[in-house]
């Protein structure tokens, strides 16, 4: 299949969750969003999509090939970027959920992440820039001065520059509270900054002339760990008498990544000749708490890299095997071959891809959508949609990253042979998926996240509040005449979940640390096989809704109501496997020594 | 300059598989499919917006693009003509009328009138609509306009505000130049999307357009927002005089045979020629 007539995500999916599942339209009646309608969320999505598919994914391929290279300590970066960037900015995908005094259109976060699901999907490194920019530049607007606002978020907006999180050090990744960074104060307002960083992503380019970096640091004389952290806006090129001057951010190197290539990883180091400037974003010491508030909105959007990398690899493996003619159907002997779709087995690696991607759109969409309600709902509704949404943050990043990755092996699997070679596309997919499981915090990261910190909160309530959300989607799916074995199969699994948590959580209080958390990566495959779950359950409700009387639409509801079934009745039942394991603290690895490895 | 610019709903020419033929083969029912911009209006629209905007200030705008669409007054219709607004054209007017009361006659008589009411420095269309991929509409109404028509505009350029213009047409022999003294009307052709097809004599001569790649330029959400306050005048067509008379009229519609899909492996260059000349008939 040539890679320009790849769709990238289903069209009359987006439709489906937006419309019929989410319920976007309502979103115009929020407070801030009343100048929206359908008619604007569906032009804005369909020229992102064009842009994704006519633009983007043409280059996608060359951009694997054809590596970032180190030359005269400047990055040189694929040539067809700076056109990309361009009309990825024109579009009005980096300022799109921003409000109009920063020159957004302040469009709900539910239709952004469906449109710019697209340009993921189609090249992620060159969606990468956009998502580096924004969350920079957004940094700023939350917490900057007007001077650092002006100075280095309006150019970010502008698509002048583009931006950075410059956090990770050689020795301090997930461990943000060793970072040696320091900044000296000035009395000119600004500070002295020296140290190392590495994995930053984007740091050097020629897609835009200047490049701002959101780096940690510490204060001269601030206290140890997390609370001594401060933000800076450190550019590469700092403006000067009107002019751009260098401020002595050297590139150290160029890391050879297997995905993602498109978008130079590099080493950094600040102040090598002791004039590396940086201005100070919001309060001293406070950097740190102002990453996590940005946290989730990245989570998320790592969430989104994932699904629609794998969505990109599932339809290449469905029209493969649509296309592909090998063997005949059992018993047939003397026929001819049959398209491999026709094997049992395919159906049920492509049904899983489905489930898999489908299912991660669609949480990501409820997380959006809580986000928007958080943002901008009723008082009333706000803290709810809070609760679940950071509850669902980490399961909505590392669900799409991690099975996601199963359903890029699948992709592969689909295609035979030509899948693991570099003629077809499934295995550069497969390559980019892998970094979702590890930046933004790691998948281990996240399980702690989720079972020491979010199901706990607020003595328990957003558990409840998600209990709550399912119940009433099963209440739906019974009355829209869902199966009702599978409406059951959820309803006891949440059942199931809730009553582990409070043991958990319970022993947790005792100070048991190791018997609540040390099967956190189960319970959080536990808590997202049950969230997609009730994803399915809710599409499932939908679709009979809406399509059981339209005979053009009798594909989408049969699709939808097979990857339900598939999901409930293979996945879910491992939901009381996985919670017996956090029951038992099962300690065949927790009792492991060093040594026995 | 004021350029009127025509845009018609098609069935998604991106699916055109999914098109099926009536069982009594009279009409082509596109149920299920969504309707979209005749890709060919697109271009046109792309070749008004070059004409009347400096490219260079951001694509200010220093002439007016009217848009018009001639369909049923339906969401579909109105959302093409939105989408126009949202790339830059300054008006729509929609004329309601149904499918099936339409061919080149009605709808050159519409342009006519639309033309007399708004009085255009020129007309620029597709040149064809890729449904009925008739191509005759815009020599229609240049004929009764009384006006010179251009077809095939693959670059156009013009340094007194459209009052003349010179014009490069695409021939499959080669490429002709006229000059032509406006009003006129032009259709286009996709090398009209090349970056240095459209010079007006305000965005610098030396400005290149980005390469577009199979259309005209995207609706930009900003451009999608101020569309909502542009206006679209709704009109009948008896609010313009005109009494709807076909004068074609289709009476068979056949999809194109399936293809046999059957392969045929050859072992040398001499087996494929031979294979070629004598079996599949086609050197």
């Amino acid at each position: 299949m040539s890679a320009q007539t790849n769709p990238l995500i289903d069209d009359g999916l987006i439709e489906f969750l937006l419309y019929d599942v989410l319920n976007a339209e309502s979103l115009c009646e929020l407070e801030g969003y009343e100048h929206h309608s359908r008619e604007t969320f569906d032009l804005f999505l369909d020229s992102v999509r064009r842009l994704a598919r006519h633009d983007l994914l043409p280059t996608y391929k060359p951009m694997d090939e054809e590596l970032p290279e180190f030359r005269d300590g400047r990055i040189v970066t694929h040539p067809s970027l700076p056109h990309l960037w361009r009309k990825m900015v024109e579009v009005g995908v980096l300022t799109g959920t921003r409000p109009e005094a920063v020159g957004g259109q302040q469009i709900p976060m539910l239709v952004h992440m469906m449109a710019t699901a697209y340009l993921m999907a189609a090249n992620l490194s060159a969606y990468g820039y956009i998502g580096l920019t924004l969350g920079a530049a957004h940094l700023i607007e939350a917490f900057g001065s007007d001077e650092v606002k002006e100075r280095f978020m309006a150019p970010m907006y502008e698509g002048e520059w583009t931006g950075t999180m410059a956090l990770t050090e050689p020795h301090a990744g997930s461990s943000l509270a060793d970072i040696t960074t320091t900044a000296a104060p000035t009395e000119d307002g600004y500070y002295l900054i020296k140290g190392s960083k590495i994995f930053i992503s984007g740091a050097d380019h020629d897609v835009t002339e200047n490049v701002v970096n959101l780096a940690l640091a510490r204060i001269e004389g601030a206290p140890s760990g997390t609370k001594g952290i401060s933000l800076f806006a450190v550019p590469r090129l700092r403006p000067e008498n009107g002019e751009l001057v260098s401020n002595d951010v050297t590139v150290a190197g160029l890391i050879h990544k297997i995905g993602w290539r498109g978008l130079p990883s590099l080493a950094l180091e600040f102040g090598d000749v002791g004039d590396c400037r940086g201005w100070l974003v919001g309060e001293p010491h406070q950097g740190l708490r102002y990453m996590f508030q940005m946290m989730n909105e990245a989570r998320i959007m790592i969430g989104v890299n994932g699904a629609a990398t794998a969505s990109a690899a599932y339809h290449e493996a469905r029209t493969y095997a649509l296309e592909r003619k090998q063997g005949r159907r059992l018993g047939d002997r003397g026929a001819d071959q049959v398209p491999i779709v026709e094997h049992a087995d395919v159906r049920r690696m492509l049904l899983r891809q489905k489930a898999i991607v489908e299912g991660s759109f669609a949480l990501l969409g409820t997380a959006a959508r809580y986000a928007d309600v958080a943002n901008r709902g009723p008082e009333s509704e706000r803290e709810r949609a809070h609760l679940l949404l950071d509850l669902l943050t980490p399961i909505a990043k590392t669900f799409p990253a991690e099975r996601g990755f199963e359903a890029n092996a699948l992709a592969i699997q689909v295609h035979g042979g030509y899948g693991y070679t570099s003629e077809y596309l499934p295995e550069a997919y497969m390559r980019d998926q892998k970094l979702n499981t590890l930046h933004e915090g790691t998948s281990g990261i996240q399980s702690m996240d989720l079972l020491g910190r979010k199901v706990v909160a607020k003595g328990g309530a957003p558990l409840r509040a998600l209990a709550e959300e399912i119940a009433l989607a099963v209440t739906e799916a019974r009355a829209a005449g869902c199966d009702a074995e599978l409406c059951d199969a959820v309803e006891q699994a949440t059942d199931r979940v809730v009553s582990i948590t409070m043991e958990l959580g319970q022993r947790g209080m005792a100070g048991d640390t190791d018997g609540m958390l040390g099967h956190s990566w189960d319970y959080l495959d536990m808590m997202a096989t049950l969230v997609v779950a009730w994803q399915w359950l809710r599409m499932a409700a939908a679709a009979r809704t809406r399509f059981k009387d339209e005979p053009t639409q009798q594909a989408r509801l049969h699709g939808t109501e097979a990857a339900a079934q598939y999901w409930i009745r293979t996945e879910v039942p491992r939901i009381s496997v996985l919670a017996e394991l956090c029951r038992t603290a099962e300690d065949s690895y927790l009792k492991a020594q060093p040594d026995w490895f | 300059m004021k350029i009127l610019v025509s845009i018609k709903r098609v069935a998604d020419p991106d699916n055109a598989s999914k098109l099926k033929v009536s069982s009594d083969g009279t009409a082509v029912t596109s149920e299920g499919l969504e309707w979209k911009m005749n890709p060919f209006d697109d271009w046109s629209l792309e070749a008004a917006l070059r004409l009347t905007e400096n490219a260079a200030e951001k694509n200010a705008r220093v002439g007016e693009v009217v848009l018009v669409s001639i369909g049923p007054n339906d969401e579909h219709t109105q959302r093409i003509i939105r989408e126009g607004l949202a790339k830059g054209a300054e008006r729509g007017i929609l004329v309601e009328a149904d499918d099936a009361n339409l061919d080149s006659n009605v709808v050159s008589q519409i342009l006519k009138a639309v033309v007399d009411k708004e009085n255009p420095d020129l007309v620029v269309m597709g040149k064809q609509a890729a449904d009925g991929d008739s191509n005759v509409a815009g020599t229609k109404l240049a004929a009764r306009l009384g006006w010179p028509i251009i077809n095939y505009a693959m670059k156009i350029s013009t340094n007194d505000d459209g009052k003349t213009l010179e014009v490069k047409r695409e021939l499959d022999t080669g490429v002709a130049t006229v000059k032509v003294t406006g009003p006129a009307v032009i259709t286009t052709s996709d090398r009209i999307l090349q970056p240095e097809s459209v010079k007006n004599g305000i965005t610098p001569a030396d400005h290149q357009y980005a390469k577009l790649e199979v259309g005209g330029r995207y609706a930009s959400l900003k451009g999608i927002m101020q569309a909502k306050k542009k206006p679209i005048d709704q009109m009948s067509l008896g609010d313009l005089g005109i009494e709807a008379k076909v004068a074609l009229k289709y009476t068979k519609f056949e999809l194109p045979p399936a293809r046999s899909g059957d392969t045929t492996f050859v072992e040398s260059v001499e087996d494929l020629v031979d294979k070629l000349h004598n079996t599949a008939k086609v050197i």
